[in-house]
């Protein structure tokens, strides 16, 4: 009895000794993976950040330097100055933000009866818009340019926006229908409609504004989709001081060769990544806070 | 009263619907169009548009530059979603336990999501320099090699569509879908719920066994989803091939929605152009039918 009582607490310290190991083994390797991942994500973004801060010498000094000693914003100033980078942001800047309001403004309205009435094709305009969703840019690029060609609005602002309105209203609405279905209890509108409201009425002056918090979540979205964008404005808005910063960037690609000017253009790489980055971080903030001011309400 | 409501309906419905036709559904129709005809920019103003059949098809068929770019991008396709989903996979896994740090660890791996695309190109193109890459600086200082890996123009050594300069474009095509993956698949895991694992665990399942009879199954359906929209995303990529190398060398790194570019852009040939995407349409169409058929199997 006594013996055996000893033995199992052997075997049973024996195991969790064992137990123990290969958890501290398999904890090593979650750490060690987990490492690699973070070094593969940021390093590319140190790499930029780091040689937009060098000098042309230190950018192609062989080994190359991985800890520059000083640093330098020569790179922000040529940026800034070798090609309008600047003027390239605001038209960007521009560009996107009308996308963004367009889009929102008449996918909102769109999305509001998709998701709260049922009428008579409803299913059959939702179908259309998830189909167009998901035509690749490629297949629609040369109609399209052959139509804004047609319409006169090649190399203007205006054209470009329509472009993107092709793809930032089915995107929109889709996102819209979703959250209209989830969000904004239909009591408000029926309550809108008894006090004498109109449709419309109860739309723009009741769901509209409880929904501002998801509209602008959504704006944002399309805003990042516009402002990310190569394809359609090489295509569409490639002359000139009217480019968009991402087209604007390849002015320097144009001199890959030219390693002395590397700084410079990790510079303007940074430049055109800085006002996505700021977004997001405030729709991070301002999802946070529209949902708890909703629920205050509540 | 009803027809009242409708007629609310129609007109906010209204704006939306004619842009989504007119920009959405009509040039992909005309796109159809446009690859039966003979659309070359510099043949209409004598020849016009003539009707002309398959034959940008039958063209594009007999160019071998178009056969490897087709190859090429399902090779992609299978590779970076492959890749992106493996790892994305596993760090959600990792990522949705509770630990010290979780936090700041999860805005570090996400932070190349708002990089916009031709940014990540530039960032990559610069680290792929061959002197100066770090890359190549650690590979020497291992030991590990002795001469620098030339990733965007090495066309030595080739196993099909594989090559270096296909390995460094699809690093790149993982990196930038990364957090996508991640956030998609953190979604997808906080939905199954605790009480499995706890009944897996009671019945004596390590973790490695848990991942594979536990989580992988009840992640399907959103997996599922997620390795379409990437597919789809996938076939029509374009602009990290076309920044990066512009399909070369060789042709190692073209892929449709590039030569599609080229052709309109550099040779003026529309109909070819309209033509290989129209084939870039075709397998995305069959990506989508082949979710819907089993969406509908699984009913």
């Amino acid at each position: 009895m006594a013996i055996q009582t000893v033995s199992k607490a052997k075997i049973q310290t024996a195991g969790r000794t064992h137990f123990r190991l290969v958890r501290r083994m398999s904890t090593a390797l979650v750490v060690t993976f987990m490492a690699g991942v973070i070094l593969f994500t940021l390093f590319p973004f140190y790499w930029m950040l780091k040689s937009s801060f060098q000098t042309p010498a230190d950018i192609t000094s062989l080994p190359p330097i991985w800890f520059p000693t000083h640093a330098t914003i020569d790179g922000y100033y040529r940026a800034v100055t070798l090609y309008p980078v600047p003027r390239y942001l605001l038209n960007s800047l521009f560009v996107s933000s009308a996308t963004a309001a367009l889009a929102t403004f008449l996918a909102s309205s769109a999305a509001y009866v998709l998701a709260r009435h049922r009428f008579p094709g409803a299913v059959f305009i939702m179908g259309i818009v998830i189909f167009t969703q998901l035509i690749p840019g490629i297949t629609r690029v040369f109609p399209i340019y052959f139509l804004i060609k047609d319409l006169g609005l090649i190399n203007t602002y205006a054209g470009l926006i329509l472009a993107y309105l092709g793809f930032s209203v089915p995107y929109a609405t889709l996102l819209l229908t979703g959250y209209f279905t989830a969000s904004s209890p239909p009591e408000l509108e029926e309550a809108a409609l008894i006090d004498g409201c109109g449709h419309f009425g109860a739309y723009a002056r009741v769901v509209l504004p409880i929904s501002l918090p998801g509209i602008v979540a959504v704006g944002i979205f399309t805003f990042l989709g516009s402002w990310n964008d190569f394809l359609w404005s090489s295509l569409l808005l490639s002359q000139g001081q009217m480019k968009t910063i991402q087209v604007g960037l390849r002015d320097f690609f144009s001199e890959a060769g030219n390693l002395q000017r590397m700084n410079s253009f990790m510079a303007a790489c940074v430049i055109a990544t800085i006002p996505a980055i700021l977004l997001y971080r405030f729709l991070q903030r301002g999802m946070v806070s529209g949902l708890s001011a909703g629920s205050i309400k509540g | 009263m009803t027809r009242q409501r409708y007629l609310f309906c129609y007109l906010m419905v209204a704006p939306a619907l004619v842009l989504v036709v007119a920009l959405g559904l009509y040039p992909m129709l005309a796109s159809i169009r446009m690859s039966f005809l003979q659309y070359d920019l510099m043949l209409i103003p004598t020849q016009g548009t003539p009707f002309v059949g398959l034959r940008n098809y039958q063209t594009l068929l007999a160019n071998p530059n178009f056969v490897q770019a087709l190859v090429n991008t399902l090779a992609f396709v299978l590779v970076a979603v492959g890749g992106v989903v493996t790892l994305g996979l596993l760090v959600a896994q990792i990522l949705s336990r509770e630990f010290r740090g979780r936090g700041t660890i999860r805005t570090l791996v996400l932070i190349s999501w708002f990089i916009p695309p031709v940014v990540a190109a530039g960032i990559w193109i610069w680290m792929f320099q061959p002197e100066r890459s770090p890359i190549n600086e650690i590979l020497r200082g291992l030991g590990l090699m002795h001469s620098d890996i030339r990733f965007l123009t090495n066309s030595d050594w080739t196993l099909g569509p594989l090559s270096i300069p296909f390995f460094a474009i699809s690093v790149v095509r993982i990196w930038s879908g990364l957090p996508f993956v991640i956030t998609f698949s953190m979604a997808g895991l906080q939905s199954i719920p605790g009480e499995v694992y706890e009944a897996a665990e009671m019945d004596g399942a390590g973790s490695v066994q848990r991942f594979f009879y536990v989580t992988l199954p009840m992640l399907r359906p959103v997996l599922t989803v997620l390795i379409t929209l990437l597919a789809i995303g996938g076939i029509g990529h374009f602009e990290l091939n076309y920044i990066m190398t512009g399909g070369g060398p060789k042709g190692l790194t073209n892929i449709l929605a590039v030569m599609a570019y080229q052709f309109a852009y550099s040779q003026y040939r529309f109909d070819l152009a309209a033509a290989t995407s129209n084939i870039i349409l075709v397998l995305t169409g069959i990506i989508g039918f082949l979710y819907v058929r089993q969406q509908i199997r699984e009913r």
